[in-house]
């Protein structure tokens, strides 16, 4: 397991930020952290990196407890950052500096040799696409130039666990793209990358594991496959009548509307399948057809906000 | 700590706030010198050595601590929540450094700047008193040094309540007004309204009378103004012998260490006020949540 969260509380002031939160990352997984605005995806992520105080709970980091009881073992958590690239939200980097001087100033704080930070910088600025700007300072450059100099300067210590807060906020569709694009290559490369974002088409794309935080609590956590299997008891059915004929759904506590003389639509919280039908020939008549909607992650997120 | 240390250096020295208090105090370093010489040349008296010296004193606790003790401030306050609300704090502390290590550097490196500082105005009062005639001596250097060393730790003590605004106001244009607020109120206004009560309780009496009260107060009332503290501190640096207004300036240079040895009190308030703020400085910032 290389991260490890058991019941976190944290509040601000009155405000329950994250409400005895569990959470697992296993090696090697893109883990997609799902939540609407406020649900605690960066807080968590805050408490992960140590930035922010918990009241409760247990955090643990490549196998090691980086905080227990209220507080961080800062031994711990320096070594475990050694291993972990941050991608903060709403960050900006040094303005007086370049490209060039901030993946620089970075890896001496990893104490990386300066052969070592030089190579690694230009490795990673052309991965980036910003080797061509090495010189210009940070300052003068554009919000999806800062998002990949961010990404770059995450990745300096060649980390073995990748956290990125919201990583694809002010990318062009092209950057998107370049950035999906990365994150496959890194994972493909044995990291794993844990990835917040509130867009589920990004975590769809390029999650293999999912988690949706609401209100400070995980609701859903697992495979993506899997819990679209799950949700979907959660579908809608379309339903065509093999005659015309009236049926009354009274009392199943499906929610049911008519598209037509013949065609139904329904939508359960549970699976009706069978049910569906034996209830359609319990009133003398026989379905044709059944259609089953798979639902979309956008769906399942949705479900769960609500 | 030293990777806190470098990056703040060159923070620092790269932000347009140094560059224009040092423009500022250079700009008006030139004609203070040049009406003193002047002043010097019409009433005809002649400056001897020990009188240059004095006012090279005087001009660096005077004009240079009021510029630099403004930076101070203004590097103190907004030297985390500035850092929040960038993003750069998340950055930095994302790295494999600890939370006081990088305080810790980052206070060094601030005392470096201001040090930085200090250094511009000696050079250009050293400058101002060949200026007015005055020449280099031994005791000169180290006085001066010794100076700087005080003017320091004032500029500390102001940077650590600075650290404690930073930490305890989220919003670093609120922080720095409310530091600019703190420079006039409690460190230019206060203390304007205690010397003046030791005017007023001792106008009928002489100069040394009003002196000894004006310390007395500013020991007692405003033991939380290191300027004030550094100001009755220099004020032992040297003695005043002329009686006669129209005789040569005549001064008893007794020197920075005689003047810190006089005035313990002083310099221990300094010190004490200067420990404390920087431990609730640190201990703020160790134990903050950086969001």
């Amino acid at each position: 397991m290389i991260l490890k969260i058991e019941g976190l509380v944290k509040n601000y002031g009155d405000i329950r930020a994250l409400d005895g939160l569990n959470l697992e990352v296993k090696r090697g997984q893109v883990y997609g952290f799902l939540g609407p605005n406020g649900a605690g995806k960066s807080t968590t992520i805050l408490s992960t990196m140590g930035l922010i105080f918990p009241q409760k709970g247990r955090i643990e980091l490549f196998g090691s407890e980086i905080f227990s009881e209220g507080k961080y073992n800062e031994d711990n958590l320096v070594e475990a950052k050694r291993k972990i690239g941050y991608m903060p939200e709403h960050a900006t980097l040094w303005d007086f500096l370049t490209p060039l001087q901030t993946l620089d100033i970075i890896g001496e704080a990893f104490k990386m040799p300066k052969s070592e930070r030089i190579r690694r910088s230009e490795e990673l600025l052309k991965m980036i696409g910003l080797w061509e700007v090495k010189n210009k300072k940070v300052g003068k450059f554009s919000k999806g130039m800062r998002q990949r100099l961010l990404l770059a300067q995450s990745l300096i210590n060649n980390p073995e666990l990748l956290i990125l807060d919201e990583p694809m906020t002010g990318l062009d569709p092209s950057g998107i793209a370049e950035f999906k694009n990365i994150i496959r290559e890194l994972n493909k490369e044995g990291k794993t990358v844990f990835f917040s974002s509130h867009i589920l088409a990004h975590v769809e794309e390029i999650c293999d594991t999912v988690g949706v935080i609401v209100k400070g609590k995980i609701r859903l956590e697992g495979n993506l496959e899997t819990i679209k299997h799950e949700f979907l008891q959660k579908a809608g059915y379309t339903i065509i009548l093999e005659t015309t004929k009236k049926i009354l759904f009274d009392g199943t506590g499906w929610r049911v509307t008519p598209l037509g003389e013949k065609k139904y639509r329904i939508v359960t919280s549970y699976d009706i399948r069978e049910e569906l039908h034996d209830f359609v020939a319990s009133q003398g008549a026989k379905i044709l057809t059944m259609q089953v909607k798979e639902p979309s992650l956008e769906e399942i997120f949705l479900e769960m906000v609500e | 700590m030293m990777w806190g240390f470098k990056l703040e250096v060159k923070q620092n020295l790269r932000t347009k706030k140094f560059w224009v208090i040092i423009i500022i105090m250079a700009v008006l370093y030139v004609p203070s010198f040049y009406f003193m010489k002047s002043f010097f040349l019409q009433s005809g008296k002649h400056v001897t050595n020990e009188a240059a010296m004095s006012m090279l004193i005087s001009s660096i606790t005077g004009m240079t601590s009021f510029f630099v003790a403004i930076l101070a401030l203004l590097i103190g306050a907004t030297a985390i929540n500035s850092e929040i609300e960038k993003g750069t704090l998340r950055i930095a502390m994302s790295k494999p450094i600890k939370r006081l290590h990088y305080i810790g550097g980052k206070f060094l490196a601030h005392s470096l700047v201001l040090l930085v500082a200090l250094l511009f105005s000696t050079v250009v009062s050293l400058l101002g008193i060949l200026y007015l005639g005055g020449s280099f001596t031994t005791q000169l250097v180290v006085d001066v040094f010794l100076l700087n060393m005080l003017l320091l730790l004032a500029m500390i003590q102001l940077v650590a309540l600075g650290y404690i605004l930073s930490t305890v106001i989220k919003s670093s244009n609120t922080a720095l007004g409310l530091a600019l607020i703190l420079m006039f109120v409690i460190f230019m206004i206060v203390p304007s309204i205690v010397n003046f009560l030791a005017i007023k309780n001792t106008i009928n009496t002489d100069m040394g009378e009003m002196q000894k009260l004006q310390k007395e107060y500013t020991t007692k009332y405003l033991f939380y103004d290191p300027i004030s503290q550094v100001k009755v501190i220099t004020q032992d640096v040297s003695t005043t012998l002329s009686k006669n207004p129209q005789e040569v300036l005549k001064v008893r240079y007794n020197g920075v260490a005689y003047a810190i040895r006089n005035n313990l009190m002083n310099f221990a308030h300094i010190i004490w006020l200067t420990i404390l703020y920087l431990f609730i400085g640190f201990y703020r910032f160790v134990k903050m949540d950086l969001r």
